[in-house]
């Protein structure tokens, strides 16, 4: 009995430790809104925040026995990895599909680059090196989500650290830091990614707004990514996961309206509050006009915004929009961009030797708007810088081009990092095109599908803003699509006979050519036996030349 | 006989006719507009070249036009030109002191550049063509002495095969490597005061831009020591003096060569900044990190070569060029001229990154040695085959690239045949070098025994 009372108490005391672990606190958040085009985006974010936790220092790195690691909420597989690796900053997203800056405006989360991203900020001055971890964090979270982020090996790996400043803060540890970036356009976001993604979260996606992530919706989206964030704030390291995804009601419904509800674009409710949760947010954003009904009734709302709190009340939660009319495109009225600014890239030519890069941007404010343009090119697309040709509405402007960065290509090796400081006059388009060349690969660089094609990764513009100091800090990234590049390609059947015809000829050639140095030339007289020359060696032949 | 005109007529005609077609075909593809910025200088006149008839072959990514452009254009922003790994030689760079050539934004310094950059591939060929007449002039044997037909026929062959021309339009840098070659060659044979210096001052810039020049060094030495004359016929050994001497000549020779390649080497170090430019431009025609087709053997083979087996394959095809060398100028080391032909040939259908340049420069060369045409045995058939490829080249290249229906075999088929032909005819100026020498013998017997009958044979 005593020994029974003993336990409930310990259990008890240590449940209570464990709620009350103000050390690492949990929130999670879910924007909605609905699009102009009828469509919804939904952001879901997972925040956990360990307080007064700092990245492992790399200097560490050399002794082997780090800190113990003791997480409650927070992911531990992840933990393990930051700290082996003494990763400071990482930021992994997974999407598929093409973000449209115009129709959708800027997303929550601002990385929408088709395909696998990933960056890091590593710190320099260990016994091993910069390199070294950032090949083994990518080989960690391949593992841990699945994805085949072993492919962003040196051969995509860039390091634009303008474009990507971190997020949070870095430590100051007297310590050079180092971005590495890599992305792969080609690699599709899946469920075997979800699965592990989910795992990492305190509530799975046993409760809490978890419970609406349903591959079977989330994959069917329009458009759909997830993300993970790791960055260190003064206040602790924070650790955000978040699924992004534009849904189609107007495709789901049957009679062509814009309604949507939890369970109209997941399939399923919030049933329950995630209890270690510390608050757990819906923001819906109302349009702007029209007739509509909220429900259920918002508990707060601030501005176009409505607010619901999942942790109090017990019933079911599913949330939406309803319209009373079916949903009619705009297509009288004209659509404003609803960004500052809209990108177009292409990569022109037909043969599959050369081409050109050409990138069109569209300023769409009063002002002038100066931009950051960021391009990754894998060694396969060599730019010719020198062949640059900037247009603003047509009327040549080498002017309007600025603080270019260029890091070369390396063959086989390494891709490269073009980026400069695009200026835009009001309202105006500005065109930037260069020639380009496209490799030739060895056959066994080709991907097993070589006539497709090989995607190139996104590139980036970012807007600078003017800011009080003098300096200019950055805005949101906005990604272009990715491209597909057409390549020539070998003969794959034919290794065996291209080598076999190469030496043959070659073999040919040099034992022709030495058939001949190696000879001696001499005189046979067929006819006058009585003159044989004294040479014993020269007989007579019958043939008229002879040359085996 | 009839008279021909003389080689300077000749060389100014060639380089007037060369040049209105160039123009006429600038006119054409990019009519004069005030819209100066959009029709940017003479690229249209390469990219039609590059993308027609010389597509793949008339440049290389050694000396392709596009690359040196972006080299200087590079340096003069302050970028490392050789951070990519493969690049032109740096001595290249010095043209960036002109700077017309990299920025072309006025209008006025575009009609300048565009002078100039023909000035600056002109030039080099109108040398080229008057040291093929220099080289021809110092070796001809007395019985063609008198022919000017050759001094006429050299230069026209060298300007305006397609070989000449189209290198020329496409604003190769192979025209500058067979100029500054030509130039080594020429020098050697011309026993003018210091020739050997300046023999081998070029030989050593020739390296410099591209490394193949290397294997050029023996029968140069060998031609800087001995004479150009033709002594085809009448072989005997190198040593005319003392062996002792003749080892020492040679020596001090290649000490001279390898302070110029040195000096260079400084130089360009100077130029850059740093050491890496070497595996960039001469590591990159040894380890061939652009698989990029050309008339070569070297591209596909190693395009379709298991992975573990490169390296090996890569030391066996170096190694294979240095092979010739030692054989051919013990063979002809009565003639050295006549050896560093059959290199050349053996240059043009073997080296990493061949062009049309180097084929027309072994095309050229045969002018010279016109005593061993009666010894040929198949001339007919090599050009046949010559044709075959040369024609087929640039139409498979299209198909392949361009049009789409065709793939890399057939290109890669057309150079084969074209390697064919270049080993076809190394193989037959190596016989008939051989077999001229005979012939001398055979009149000797023949004057002495009236009506004799007589083959010529060979025996190993």
């Amino acid at each position: 009995m005593l020994r029974t009372n003993l336990f409930l108490i310990l259990l008890f005391l240590s449940s209570v430790i464990c709620l009350n672990n103000t050390n690492e606190e949990f929130e999670e958040n879910l924007t909605i809104k609905s699009l102009r085009d009828g469509r919804v985006t939904s952001s879901f974010s997972f925040k956990t925040l360990f307080r007064d936790a700092v990245p492992r220092d790399p200097r560490t790195l050399a002794f082997d026995d780090d800190e113990s690691q003791h997480y409650t909420l927070f992911p531990l597989s992840l933990g393990q990895i930051l700290r082996q690796y003494a990763i400071t900053e990482l930021h992994l997203t997974l999407n598929a599909g093409k973000w449209d800056y115009d129709a959708w405006g800027y997303p929550e989360e601002s990385d929408v680059g088709v395909g696998a991203e990933l960056r890091a900020w590593i710190a320099g001055n260990s016994t091993i090196s910069i390199d070294e971890r950032w090949e083994g964090v990518r080989n960690a979270l391949a593992g841990l989500f699945c994805a085949s982020l072993g492919s962003l090996d040196e051969q995509r790996t860039t390091s634009p650290h303008r474009s990507f400043p971190p997020e949070g803060g870095l430590p100051d540890w007297d310590l050079p830091h180092e971005l590495r970036h890599a992305s792969h356009a080609s690699e599709h976001v899946c469920t075997e990614n979800l699965t592990p993604f989910l795992k990492l979260l305190p509530c799975k996606s046993l409760s809490g707004l978890a419970m609406l992530l349903n591959p079977h919706r989330i994959f069917d989206a329009d458009w759909h990514g997830i993300g993970l964030h790791v960055l260190w704030r003064p206040e602790g390291v924070e650790v955000r996961l978040n699924v992004q995804l534009v849904s189609d009601p107007l495709r789901i419904s049957a009679q062509g309206k814009q309604d949507w509800s939890f369970h109209s674009l997941f399939d399923r409710k919030v049933e329950r509050a995630c209890s270690v949760a510390k608050s757990s947010r819906v923001c819906v954003e109302l349009p702007s006009s029209g007739v509509y009904r909220v429900f259920p009734e918002p508990q707060e709302i601030r501005g176009r915004n409505a607010f619901y709190d999942l942790k109090d009340g017990s019933e079911a939660w599913d949330i939406g929009t309803m319209w009373p009319t079916d949903f009619e495109y705009p297509l009288s009225q004209p659509n404003p961009p609803l960004v500052p600014f809209s990108v177009r890239r292409n990569l022109l030519g037909a043969t599959q030797d050369r081409g050109q890069l050409s990138i069109v941007v569209t300023n769409n404010q009063q002002d002038t708007l100066q931009l950051l343009y960021l391009e990754t090119m894998p060694w396969i697309v060599q730019l010719y810088l020198h062949t640059i040709r900037v247009h603003s509405d047509d009327v040549p402007r080498g002017d309007l081009i600025s603080n270019i960065s260029y890091v070369l290509p390396v063959p086989h090796a390494r891709p490269s990092t073009f980026e400069c400081v695009l200026t835009l006059p009001p309202r105006s388009t500005l065109t930037v095109s260069m020639d380009v060349a496209k490799a030739f690969l060895r056959y066994t660089e080709h991907p097993p599908d070589a006539q497709r094609g090989w995607d190139l990764p996104p590139a980036i513009f970012t807007p600078l803003l003017p800011s009080s100091n003098g300096s200019t800090a950055v805005g949101s990234r906005v990604y272009t699509p990715s491209l597909l590049v057409d390549l020539a390609t070998p003969d794959f059947s034919m290794p065996y006979n291209v080598i076999i015809f190469t030496c043959s000829v070659v073999a040919f050639i040099f034992g022709s050519v030495f058939n001949v140095l190696t000879r001696k030339f001499v005189i046979v007289r067929l006819n006058s036996p009585q003159n044989q020359p004294k040479d014993s060696r020269e007989e007579p032949v019958d043939s008229k030349k002879s040359t085996s | 006989m009839q008279q021909w005109p003389s080689y300077p007529k000749a060389i100014g005609f060639c380089i007037v006719l060369r040049l209105l077609l160039a123009l006429s075909l600038d006119l054409y593809l990019s009519p004069p507009s005030l819209d100066a910025y959009s029709s940017h200088n003479g690229d249209k006149v390469v990219q039609f070249i590059n993308d027609g008839p010389g597509l793949l072959s008339a440049s290389s990514p050694l000396t392709l036009y596009a690359n040196l452009k972006e080299s200087l254009w590079l340096y003069h922003h302050g970028i490392d030109p050789y951070g990519s790994g493969i690049g032109q030689s740096p001595l290249y760079l010095a043209l960036s002191f002109f700077p017309s050539i990299v920025d072309h934004t006025p209008i006025n310094s575009q009609i300048l550049s565009k002078a100039f950059e023909y000035l600056l591939w002109t030039i080099p060929d109108a040398f080229s063509a008057w040291f093929l007449v220099k080289i021809w002039t110092a070796r001809a044997p007395s019985s063609f002495k008198s022919s000017s037909s050759i001094a006429f026929l050299l230069p026209t062959i060298y300007l305006l095969s397609p070989y000449g021309i189209l290198p020329f339009l496409a604003r190769s840098t192979g025209v500058w490597e067979n100029a500054v070659l030509l130039g080594a060659i020429a020098w050697a044979c011309d026993h003018a005061p210091n020739f050997k210096s300046k023999s081998l001052l070029l030989l050593a810039l020739r390296t410099h831009l591209s490394l193949d020049a290397f294997i050029l060094l023996p029968p140069l030495i060998l031609l800087l020591l001995g004479s150009p004359e033709s002594m085809l016929a009448e072989p005997r050994p190198f040593a005319l003096r003392a062996q002792f001497t003749v080892f020492r000549a040679a020596g001090s020779l290649v000490l001279e060569f390898m302070a110029y390649w040195s000096a260079l080497t400084l130089i360009s170090t100077l130029i850059v900044g740093h050491w890496r430019w070497m595996s960039a431009t001469w590591g990159a025609s040894l380890s061939l990190p652009s698989m990029t087709p050309n008339p070569g053997l070297w591209w596909y083979f190693f395009t379709e070569m298991f992975d573990h087996f490169r390296p090996f394959f890569l030391v066996v095809f170096n190694i294979h060029l240095l092979m010739y060398v030692a054989p051919i100028c013990i063979k002809f080391q009565h003639d050295p001229l006549y050896a560093l032909f059959i290199l050349l040939g053996i240059l043009a259908t073997f080296k990493s990154y061949p062009t049309l340049s180097d084929h027309g420069l072994f095309i050229a060369f045969w002018a010279i040695f016109p005593e061993v045409y009666p010894y040929l045995r198949h001339p007919f058939p090599t050009f046949l085959v010559l044709l075959h490829s040369a024609l087929l080249q640039p139409l498979f290249a299209h198909l392949w690239l361009s049009h789409g229906t065709g793939n890399a075999n057939f290109y890669y088929a057309s150079t084969l045949v074209g390697a064919c032909a270049g080993g076809m005819a190394v193989v037959d100026a190596v016989w008939a070098g051989l077999r001229i020498a005979i012939e001398k013998a055979g009149k000797d017997v023949k004057e002495v025994v009236e009506g004799e009958e007589m083959v010529v044979v060979t025996q190993q």
